[in-house]
């Protein structure tokens, strides 16, 4: 497992494509940072990290889309298929390969807390539950984006259809806050972005660590699913 | 070394391999011929593990590659036609990348350094794999084949696309391998199975329809021995003598040129008649020029044996090479050849 997740993980700075994604997720979250935090004199992390909850929407397809899709399109699937892995390791070790470059892009915001401590009162319960709320979710974003990704061979396709399931975890959101009684209890829960709210605004549930891990696990099954299938 | 009993591959209504059954020993080198389309590739497939079979068992080593599939993939060194490399690694990287992939515990420098140098890529370890020729690129698949010491190597048509020299310099190569490893390879080029093979496994349609040497199935596949012989003197007489040779079923002339002449001389079944012929136009104070037996060639068994369909196979549409293992739900593959 920790050979596909090294090889991934170094693949996506192999070529340009890791080092733009770090850069550009840098210049957002840090234009975010200063509009929000430096120029209003706000300690408070949650407004540049819900956005950047936004930026990781759009950014996560780009990081997962080529995960299996290259494999099979380069013939290389045969490689991990006939290696004496188990095909939990390959989709554990794509996962985690993924994560490593999201822990990278979080890693870039830790000079903002250098400037929080410096210039202010750091709040750290709301930092640390930001930290959470958003390695959380992007897990989820993760794992949905590497399942699309191995249903498919082209890139793109993987892409647009993560874009578009996302949009729909997106719409759950708005519609569970116009919706009223039970269709908004029932939307609410399965919201994402309410449960990363939660978790940002400081208020840990294990609840909601559930329901963000098991979302993960889900798709990484399914993802696990699909390759099992593929041997038939 | 390799077990295969009534393998069965079905894709939906397409049968791509039906009640295939073989034997492989430890040390030989088997060839796969067939037609394109044949179900050479998925039976390779099949045995790696690569795909799951519908009915029969693969035993490797004595292991069941669908009870043990981790264990029986230690044992087997897979390259597919397309060999499965990363373009933006060097050999290096790539090479090292499969070694912890296939988990592998013999000492790293030693390993890699002695397969680089069975591959023949001691010049090119570091650079891109995207920048080498396709020769070498398939010297990088045999390579990955090669990391972990498998016993069994499997080669899916090694050397497609090739040109001449790296045909040759393939071919070598997997000979040299044959010292010490059981190999399957797949060709539809004749001449290569021929050169490189100890044994044959003819497929069409699913089915096999020849297994044996290629002496075996040339054999098999002359009926009658034939004799083709260039002959000085009257043709008449020559004729006359041929016909009264014990064992001969007919003569005839194929070809006049002045006082000589070419004749083919059909024995009758199960019996050799070169020391008759000899002897009684030996007799007759007839020179014999030149003396040829002839055998069907690989190629004239080939066609003879996929020529017509398979007598007790179902009527059902061709399939492609490499029946699409993949099912994508969305997309669709293309270009991996």
């Amino acid at each position: 497992m920790m050979s596909i997740c090294k090889h991934d993980f170094q693949g996506f700075f192999r070529s340009p494509i890791g080092y733009v994604y770090l850069g550009v997720f840098a210049a957002i979250a840090n234009l975010v940072f200063f509009a929000s935090c430096v120029l209003s004199s706000s300690s408070d992390l949650s407004s540049p990290f819900s956005f950047l909850l936004t930026v990781l929407l759009f950014l996560t397809p780009i990081l997962t889309m080529r995960l299996f899709s290259e494999e099979y399109r380069q013939g290389t699937d045969r490689l991990l298929f006939t290696a004496p892995v188990a095909i939990w390791e390959i989709v554990l070790g794509k996962f985690l390969a993924a994560l490593g470059v999201i822990l990278c892009c979080l890693l870039l915001t830790i000079p903002w807390l250098i400037v929080l401590i410096i210039a202010g009162t750091p709040a750290w319960a709301s930092i640390f539950g930001c930290y959470i709320a958003i390695f959380c979710a992007t897990m989820v974003f993760l794992s949905i984006g590497l399942f699309l990704s191995s249903v498919t061979e082209s890139q793109l396709i993987a892409a647009v259809l993560s874009f578009a399931l996302f949009l729909g975890l997106y719409l759950i959101d708005t519609l569970s806050s116009a919706a009223t009684g039970v269709l908004a209890t029932v939307l609410d829960w399965f919201s994402v972005f309410t449960r990363y709210d939660t978790f940002m605004s400081a208020q840990f549930s294990f609840s909601n660590l559930i329901y963000f891990l098991s979302l993960t696990a889900l798709f990484l099954f399914f993802t696990a699913r699909v390759l099992e299938r593929r041997r038939h | 070394m390799i077990q295969v009993n009534h393998l069965t591959k079905r894709y939906g209504s397409t049968l791509a391999v039906r009640d295939l059954s073989f034997s492989v020993a430890e040390g030989e080198i088997i060839g796969f011929l067939g037609p394109n389309g044949a179900g050479k590739t998925t039976t390779m497939n099949l045995i790696t593990g690569c795909l799951e079979a519908t009915d029969g068992t693969v035993t490797v080593g004595g292991l069941d590659s669908q009870e043990r599939p981790e264990t029986v993939r230690r044992l087997i060194g897979y390259l597919p036609e397309q060999p499965p490399l990363y373009p933006d690694m060097t050999v290096n990287e790539y090479l090292d990348f499969v070694y912890q992939l296939k988990k592998c515990t013999l000492e790293k420098h030693e390993h890699l350094d002695s397969v680089i140098a069975r591959a023949g890529l001691t010049e090119v370890t570091g650079r891109l794999i995207r920048n080498l020729s396709k020769g070498f690129r398939q010297r990088v698949g045999l390579a990955q084949a090669l990391i972990g010491d498998p016993k069994v190597l499997i080669l899916d048509e090694p050397t497609v696309g090739l040109d001449p020299k790296q045909i040759i310099e393939i071919r070598d190569v997997i000979r040299t391998l044959g010292k010490d490893h059981t190999i399957i390879l797949s060709s539809h080029i004749l001449s290569e199975v021929q050169e490189v093979c100890d044994r044959v496994i003819v497929i069409h349609q699913g089915n096999m329809v020849a297994d044996g040497t290629t002496a075996e199935l040339s054999k098999r596949m002359t009926r009658a021995t034939q004799l083709e012989m260039m002959i000085e003197g009257d043709t008449e007489r020559v004729l006359c003598v041929l016909r009264s040779v014990p064992g001969v079923a007919s003569a005839v002339l194929l070809e006049r040129d002045g006082n000589k002449a070419t004749y083919r001389i059909t024995a009758e079944p199960e019996r050799d008649i070169r020391h008759g012929v000899f002897e009684s136009l030996a007799q007759n104070s007839l020179a014999i020029l030149s003396m040829n037996q002839l055998q069907a060639s690989l190629e004239d068994i080939f066609l003879k044996l996929t020529d017509a369909d398979i007598p007790e196979a179902p009527a059902e549409e061709p399939r492609p090479e490499t029946p699409k293992r993949k099912k994508f739900l969305f997309g669709k593959r293309g270009g991996r050849k």
